[in-house]
């Protein structure tokens, strides 16, 4: 076992709306050691997002924390921990890259200014030496003329150069914990592959531990060491990324593999799109929340929430579970 | 260069509007400047004499074309009254009335900009709530209202500053800034309301932006992120506003003249509607639209410093 970074123990995140309670994130638990990369996945609405704002503990006012939940960050709680305690923390242990770089670049502030802040807050760097390390990180991160470009504004990039920029100034402080969410949605695809080499090579050089968030399998496939399958704010299946593909058992997780297309279909085969949509979290129905949808469910399965359980890495919450490979 | 080009056939579009506008509206105002002239007990023969001379039986046309001409010369006329040069008594005197806006709008953004701050950090929090009651009430009174408020409290009741008057600069700075004070201020505490609730519904949007979500996560404290990423994107709406209240001000600032006896523009231009020395109204005018189109012409150079995006223009991506 190597040495623990990041510890989720039952979080739970619920947003106050307009027609109740809005249990976004339901008793997620999961551990990722240095290094290793745990790759979570999931439709939009699934949780995933919530779950990556809660472990940073970047929610809004509305957010309600559940009372058991705790993250701990290199053996910190972050839980009870101040704002200005956060703050600290923010930037030198874990850091994020997000969805969209056309947005989450500041407009009128130079890339050059953007990473050199945090350098400068955190690292006590002066302002000269945070611009010198500003060009190296952009270096690192592959932007062709670092030198030139530490001057430009976000509008004079293109977009995998902007989220380059974006990597650049997550690893600025050498974090422990990087989170990626979504990190090549907004991207084009010739970018995307690009973009996730990177993000992989600066957590092997770095020695980091990542979160890749995704809807999409294809990119977990290659990239992560374990996966979490994330459904309705809870995560559904948990396994090393192998034996997930290999021998899928919760039927949420093979419906979505099947859904991916293939290149050895024939033309206009109608895509395998999971019939239905995903459960009001307002007023969740009883009992497993994807068995409205799933083609294997029996009445038991509506009568109460299977728990994540299975033999050693590989979990799944199901009562009927798949006993063969992908069953479509 | 295109740019600049656009802004200028802007300008001359608006002059050529405002003045055949006021040319017309004093030509239909009954009296005129002959009967001025001719003081109380003349007879309807002189009072035509006069106007014969000034050759002012001559048709509309005519005569704004030929005040047109001696504008594009750099003649702006005489006054019909006192003979003096129009550009030069205008001249002389707005440097007055300028003061007054600029100090105006100086301690308007000075109390909008903090005030916006605070109510678009916690929107609907306590803050806001009493900033937008003082706003509130603040908006509701007249300039003069407030002006008579102001100098019944700091000039009679306190005795802190001079309820009227005006000093030259070259008395010194402070003995300058003493009287126009009070005057700014009575402009400024209507002008800083709608300033402050501009920048206060942009911020609140800004503040949702992603990569205010990224400062956070950064680390930033709530000043950084309010002062140096937020409040520049948020300040557009404002800027624009600030430019388009210079019209405003500058119609405030002619009450307020007078309240204050500043011996500004306002006060030439009072004067000369009520002799109906239109020659002198038609500059001050003239003036007065040249201020505005100029002021928001610098606000569009701002929008170039405070937006990146618009300074190279042919943005990509």
């Amino acid at each position: 076992m190597g040495e623990i970074i990041l510890d989720v123990q039952n979080q739970r995140t619920a947003f106050a709306t307009g027609r109740g309670l809005l249990q976004a994130v339901e008793g997620v638990s999961f551990t990722l050691e240095r290094g290793k990369t745990l790759g979570v996945v999931g439709e939009s609405g699934s949780g995933k997002s919530v779950l990556s704002r809660s472990i940073m503990r970047l929610l809004p006012g509305t957010a309600i924390t559940g009372p058991g939940s705790r993250v701990l960050l290199n053996g910190k709680d972050l839980t009870g921990m101040t704002e200005h305690e956060l703050r600290r923390l923010r930037g030198p242990e874990v850091a994020i890259v997000f969805q969209d770089p056309m947005t989450s670049l500041n407009p009128v502030l130079t890339i050059g200014k953007q990473i050199a802040e945090v350098l400068v807050f955190h690292m006590g760097m002066s302002k000269r030496a945070a611009r010198a390390k500003s060009i190296e990180l952009l270096r690192a991160v592959g932007l062709p003329q670092p030198d030139v470009r530490v001057d430009q504004y976000p509008h004079q990039l293109s977009g995998g150069m902007r989220q380059r920029v974006a990597i650049a100034i997550a690893i600025a402080c050498e974090p422990d914990l990087l989170i990626a969410d979504e990190p090549t949605t907004a991207l084009d695809v010739t970018v995307q592959a690009e973009i996730l080499d990177l993000l992989g090579r600066m957590v092997r050089e770095r020695n980091m531990a990542m979160i890749l968030i995704t809807h999409d399998m294809g990119v977990v496939a290659g990239r992560c060491d374990d996966v979490a399958v994330m459904y309705a704010g809870r995560i559904v299946e948990k396994a090393p990324v192998r034996e997930l593909f290999g021998n899928t058992r919760m039927p949420y997780t093979a419906a979505l593999l099947a859904s991916i297309p293939r290149v050895t279909d024939p033309p206009h085969r109608k895509l395998d799109a999971i019939e239905g949509r995903p459960p009001d979290l307002i007023n969740p129905p009883p009992g497993c929340p994807f068995a409205p949808r799933c083609r294997f469910a029996s009445a038991e399965c509506q009568q109460q929430v299977p728990a994540l359980e299975g033999q050693g890495a590989h979990q799944y919450a199901c009562i009927k579970p798949l006993n063969t490979g992908v069953a479509a | 260069m295109r740019y600049l080009l656009q802004r200028f056939q802007r300008l001359l579009i608006v002059l050529a509007a405002v003045t055949f506008v006021t040319f017309l509206l004093v030509n239909v105002l009954p009296g005129d400047v002959a009967y001025e002239i001719a003081g109380m007990d003349s007879s309807e023969e002189e009072v035509q004499q006069i106007r014969e001379d000034l050759g002012l039986n001559r048709p509309i046309l005519v005569r704004y074309g030929e005040w047109v001409g001696g504008i594009f010369t750099g003649d702006w006329g005489r006054s019909y009254l006192s003979d003096e040069d129009v550009w030069e008594s205008i001249t002389d005197r707005f440097p007055v009335s300028f003061e007054l806006m600029i100090l105006a709008q100086i301690l308007a953004l000075t109390m909008a900009i903090p005030a916006g701050i605070v109510s678009a950090f916690r929107p609907n929090g306590r803050g806001d709530r009493l900033i937008g009651s003082v706003a509130f009430a603040s908006v509701s009174m007249p300039s003069f209202m407030t002006a008579i408020l102001l100098i019944y409290f700091f000039a009679l009741y306190l005795g802190w500053l001079p309820a009227t008057g005006y000093e030259p600069i070259s008395s010194g700075l402070w003995e300058n800034l003493r009287p126009m004070i009070l005057p700014a201020l009575s402009l400024a505490l209507v002008e800083w309301t709608v300033l402050m609730r501009t920048l206060r519904v942009e911020m609140i949007s800004v503040l949702q932006e992603n990569y205010i979500a990224l400062a956070r996560a950064k680390g930033m404290p709530n000043y950084r992120i309010l002062l140096v990423h937020a409040l520049r994107p948020s300040s557009f709406s404002m800027i624009t506003l600030l430019g388009l209240q210079v019209a405003r001000l500058l119609g405030g600032t002619i009450i307020i003249e007078q309240i204050f006896g500043i011996p500004g523009v306002g006060r030439l231009l009072i004067h000369a509607v009520y002799t109906r020395d239109f020659i002198v109204i038609q500059g001050c005018v003239t003036f007065f639209a040249l201020a505005f189109v100029t002021a928001n012409f610098i606000v569009d150079i701002a929008y170039a410093w405070l937006d990146p995006r618009v300074r190279t223009g042919g943005a990509h991506g």
